[in-house]
């Protein structure tokens, strides 16, 4: 039974703010939703924009968003740091789950982000060494997928952020589903290479 | 269990490392590879280098503020799941219903698989305080116990001697009407005593059938295995 917040973590709220993801999720899992609301924070605005990315629809891309959070809220203790950071691990939940939605749902014309209304476009001051580095990563993830032939870019953003399968992609271009595949291993080894060390990427 | 070690490129192994990270496999494809992938050390090595490559696409698009919203909604449930864990009796994590219940029909042909997993049977059920009616689960892991407390339209899985899940997997319950299985949003693991209470989402209002399966961290839409607990309400 969890008592005060202090009693459980001998911290404020504030306090929380100092801690280490990983730190954080050990107390997600006995039930501190302080602490969650901690991951919330720093995590959220990513998991929305890989989720309106994806799904084209601010509705859909909220729903998306709330129903990955609270999916990791509930399933907390299964999060494995040896697997990835806590951020790859919440965005690959939204990934699945934006997936799940816009294969459910049929969205058309996905991929193709509208406004509808979203205008508050993350400021961009260097606050600290993480947004920084944040924002190089951006910039050599995306320097990297534009280096690829666009056959090989395509793919990939058809798959990862369409929410396409291979078997559509291949009847949606009229080529071979083994071109697709091999397209899409092409392109994902090219990346590695221009990236580096992935673990230094991700993390 | 022999480890296979070709090559995936060769198409014995179907060139799925790439498709399956970024996604863009079907999910009888996905289940199939990862069968494939408990034996194929190739594989499990090619996933693992290009796994890392796909975690960083999502640092490509364009950044925006969460609208606050979101947090509003997501905040409400997480603290009222905070509070229902506090109250006396309770284990953690309780799951409480999902924001909004899940649509997605199973197709029928996975309602076959389920037959197949009412092997597991019903073992009894008994009365209770009144309106109150509890059910007796039977569960497929040694040692383990369930029941289910139907209250009211309401219902509630208490689970005691579980396994903890998997690692990547989490425990998902099911309600089953007249068709198939329905996934619920609730998503849980137990207690390092293999406890926990589970309330059933949306009601009990015509369910037939309360059950759990292990599923990848996330949840599924369908059952991606037999159910470790099944309860037959009527």
């Amino acid at each position: 039974m969890l008592g005060p917040l202090r009693s459980v973590t001998g911290r404020s709220d504030a306090g929380l703010r100092d801690l280490a993801d990983e730190e954080l999720m050990q107390l997600v899992r006995r039930g501190n939703a302080s602490a969650f609301e901690v991951v919330y924070d720093r995590h959220a605005d990513a998991a929305f924009s890989l989720a309106y990315r994806m799904c084209a629809q601010r509705a859909l891309a909220e729903d998306v968003v709330q129903e990955g959070f609270l999916a990791l809220w509930r399933s907390g203790a299964r999060y494995d740091r040896n697997r990835g950071s806590v951020r790859t691990w919440i965005l690959g939940i939204v990934h699945n789950r934006a997936i799940d939605a816009l294969r459910r749902r049929a969205v058309r014309d996905r991929g193709r982000v509208n406004d509808e209304g979203i205008e508050e476009r993350m400021a961009a001051p260097d606050r600290t060494d993480l947004e920084v580095a944040r924002r190089d990563e951006a910039r050599e993830v995306r320097d990297a997928l534009r280096a690829l032939p666009d056959e090989q870019s395509r793919v990939i953003e058809l798959a990862y952020f369409g929410g396409l399968t291979h078997v559509q992609i291949a009847a949606m271009l009229d080529i071979p589903v083994g071109t697709i595949k091999g397209r899409m291993r092409l392109g994902l080894a090219k990346m590695r290479m221009t990236l580096g060390d992935p673990a230094e990427v991700v993390q | 269990m022999s480890e296979d070690r070709r090559p995936s490129g060769d198409g014995d192994c179907g060139g799925n490392a790439a498709p399956y990270v970024l996604g863009a496999l079907t999910p009888a494809e996905n289940d199939a590879f990862l069968q494939h992938m408990s034996t194929c050390a190739v594989c499990r090595e090619e996933v693992a280098a290009l796994e890392t490559v796909a975690s960083s696409l999502p640092a490509s698009v364009p950044q925006f503020s969460a609208p606050r919203q979101i947090k509003r909604g997501v905040m409400a449930e997480v603290r009222a799941d905070a509070r229902r864990a506090r109250r006396p009796g309770a284990t953690r994590p309780a799951m409480a219903a999902g924001r909004r219940g899940r649509s997605a029909l199973v197709p029928a042909a996975l309602a076959l698989a389920v037959i197949a997993l009412l092997a597991i049977v019903i073992v009894g059920s008994g009365g209770g305080a009144s309106g109150t009616r509890v059910i007796r689960a039977e569960v497929s892991a040694p040692g383990a116990s369930g029941t289910v407390r139907v209250s009211g339209g309401h219902a509630e899985i208490t689970l005691a001697g579980m396994p903890q899940p998997h690692s990547g997997r989490v425990y998902e319950l099911w309600t089953k009407r007249a068709g198939g299985p329905e996934p619920t949003d609730a998503l849980f693991t137990v207690s390092s005593r293999g406890e926990a209470t589970v309330g059933v989402p949306g009601g009990v209002a015509g369910v037939r059938v309360v059950m759990v399966t292990s599923e990848p961290l996330g949840g599924s839409r369908r059952p991606s295995g037999a159910p470790l607990v099944l309860a037959q309400l009527g």
